[in-house]
C-alpha cells in the first residue's frame, strides 16, 4: 500500500533521513521504534508530506505521491494522522473538530456527518462530550477525540506520531485501548512510539531506527525475541 | 487663580457633543475598514509569496514611519491634484485613517496569527483542510482572539487621532470645541468640555476591551 524508496531529508544544514527505504502493506500495523532523534517522526511526516523528502520516492498504491504535481491535500484525505499534541481545533467542540473536514472538504452534508461524528464520539467513549470545548478534557480525552477526527475522513492509513508521549501515565492506557481496537479492525496504521509493550502486542512489523537509517526491518515477534543488531539490542535492553 | 465660566458656553455645548458623534463615526468606520485591510495585509506577510510579504512590509513601513498629519493633509490636498477629484474632507479622513490603521492592525494580526501553535496548521494539513479554509476558519479566528487586547488599544488611539481632521474642517469634538471657543473668546472651559469627551470615550473603549478579555478568558 505505501512504499517508500530511499528517503533523504534534511532540515537547514541537518541531515535527518539518510535513505529509508520499505513497505507497508494493507491491515498492517507497523510500529516505527528508535532513540530520539532517530528520525522516526520525521519518516511519518514525510508519508502524509507533512516534511515532504528532500529525495527519493513514496508511492501511494502505486502511484508515486511526491512527484510534485500532486497534490498533497489529496494525499492527506486518504491518510489521517494523529499527533503526540492532540492539535484538536481549540476555538470548536468536539463534534465541530469531527466534523469540520467530513464537511468542508468531502463536502458531505451537515446532517450525514454530525451522525458519522456521534457515532465515531460514541466509539471512542466520547459521546457525552460532543458540544464540550478542548479545553476541557482530560489529555486522553483529547487524544481520543483526535483520533476520531481522523476517523471521520474515513482514511485508507492512520498515523500515529507518538500519540500517549504528552500523555499522564494514567491516560496511556485508555488511548492505547482504542488504537488496539483500531488495529483489531483491519485498519493500516503506522505507528510512531516509545510503549514497547503496545508495539510487541499489536504490532505485526517493528522497523527500528538509528540516526536516520532504517536499520532493522523486522516482525514484531522476530523483533523483540532476537534483535538483530547490537544497536536495537542495546536500545530493548535500556527500555524495557 | 482661574475662574472658570461655564455660564456663557453653556448654549453652545450640544454643539460640541454633537461632534461626538462625527468623531465616533471616523473612529468606528476606519476601525473596521482597517480591520479587513489589516487582515489581508497580515496574510500577505504570512504567505510564502515573496512579493506579497515584501508589499505587506513596505505598506506597513510607511505607514508607520510617517505622520498621520502628513498622510491626512497629503492626502486630502493632493488628491485633487493628482487624480483630479475633489475629495470631500469625510473621504480624506475615512481613507488616511483606514489606510493608518491597516498598517498597525496588520502587525498585531500577524502576531496574532504566529502566535496561533503550529500544530493547528499541521491538523488543518493533514486533514486536507485547503489553505483558504485553514486561514479563515481555523488560524484567523484563534489569531483575532490572540490580538483582541491589542486591537483595543488601536481604537483608542485612532479616536485620540481622530482629532486631527479637524485641521482639515472636519466638524468632531475638537473642531467644533475651537468653533466655540473663537466665537465667544472663551478657550479653557470648550477645550475642557472636549477634553473630557475624548477622556470618557476612551474609558468607555477600554472598558468594553477589559470586558472582552474577561469575556475570552472564560469561553
Amino acid at each position: 500500500m505505501i512504499r517508500l524508496e530511499n528517503i533523504h531529508k534534511s532540515f537547514g544544514g541537518q541531515i535527518v533521513l539518510r535513505g529509508v527505504s520499505g513497505e507497508i502493506s494493507q491491515g498492517e500495523v507497523l510500529a516505527i521504534i528508535g532513540p530520539s532523534g532517530s528520525g522516526k517522526s520525521t519518516l511519518l511526516r514525510s508519508i502524509n508530506l507533512l516534511a515532504p523528502p528532500s529525495s527519493g520516492k513514496i508511492y501511494v498504491d502505486g502511484m508515486w505521491i511526491n512527484d510534485g504535481k500532486t497534490d498533497p491535500g489529496q494525499v492527506r484525505t486518504k491518510m489521517g494522522m494523529v499527533f503526540q499534541q492532540f492539535n484538536l481545533f481549540d476555538h470548536m467542540t468536539t463534534l465541530e473538530n469531527v466534523i469540520y473536514a467530513p464537511i468542508n472538504v468531502k463536502k458531505m452534508p451537515r446532517k450525514e456527518a454530525e451522525k458519522l461524528g456521534m457515532e465515531l464520539l460514541e466509539k471512542m467513549g466520547l459521546e457525552e462530550k460532543a458540544s464540550t470545548y478542548p479545553r476541557h478534557l482530560s489529555g486522553g480525552q483529547k487524544q481520543r477525540a483526535a483520533i476520531a477526527r481522523a476517523l471521520a475522513m474515513e482514511p485508507q492509513l492512520l498515523l500515529f506520531d507518538e500519540p500517549t508521549s504528552a500523555l499522564d501515565p494514567e491516560m496511556v492506557k485508555e488511548v492505547l485501548m482504542v488504537m488496539k481496537e483500531l488495529a483489531q479492525t483491519g485498519m493500516t496504521m503506522i505507528v510512531v512510539t516509545h510503549e514497547m509493550g503496545f508495539a510487541r502486542e499489536v504490532a505485526d512489523h517493528i522497523w527500528f531506527m538509528d540516526e536516520g537509517r532504517l536499520i532493522e526491518n523486522s516482525l514484531s515477534a522476530d523483533f523483540f525475541a532476537s534483535p538483530q543488531t547490537e544497536r536495537a539490542r542495546k536500545f530493548l535492553e535500556n527500555v524495557l | 487663580m482661574i475662574i472658570l465660566d461655564f455660564e456663557r458656553i453653556w448654549p453652545s455645548v450640544p454643539y460640541i457633543l454633537g461632534g461626538v458623534q462625527i468623531t465616533l463615526a471616523y473612529t468606528l468606520i476606519s476601525l473596521c475598514l482597517g480591520f479587513l485591510c489589516g487582515a489581508l495585509l497580515a496574510l500577505c506577510s504570512v504567505s510564502e509569496m515573496r512579493p506579497f510579504k515584501v508589499f505587506s512590509s513596505f505598506y506597513a513601513s510607511v505607514f508607520r514611519g510617517t505622520p498621520v498629519l502628513l498622510q491626512l493633509t497629503l492626502i486630502y490636498y493632493a488628491t485633487p491634484q493628482l487624480v483630479g477629484y475633489n475629495i470631500s474632507v469625510w473621504e480624506a479622513g475615512i481613507l488616511s485613517f483606514t489606510l493608518n490603521s491597516a498598517a498597525y492592525l496588520s502587525e498585531h494580526f500577524r502576531a496574532g496569527i504566529e502566535a496561533v501553535d503550529k500544530g493547528q496548521k499541521e491538523a488543518a494539513l493533514s486533514l486536507g483542510i485547503p489553505y483558504y479554509l485553514m486561514m479563515k476558519d481555523i488560524i484567523l479566528p484563534q489569531a483575532i482572539r490572540n490580538s483582541l487586547p491589542s486591537f483595543v488599544n488601536e481604537a483608542i488611539c485612532l479616536l485620540k487621532e481622530s482629532a486631527l481632521i479637524s485641521v482639515i474642517g472636519g466638524a468632531d469634538i475638537l473642531r467644533r470645541a475651537t468653533i466655540v471657543a473663537n466665537e465667544k473668546y472663551i478657550f479653557f472651559e470648550p477645550l475642557l468640555i472636549a477634553g473630557a469627551l475624548y477622556y470618557i470615550l476612551v474609558m468607555i473603549l477600554a472598558l468594553f476591551g477589559k470586558f472582552l478579555e474577561q469575556k475570552l478568558k472564560q469561553s
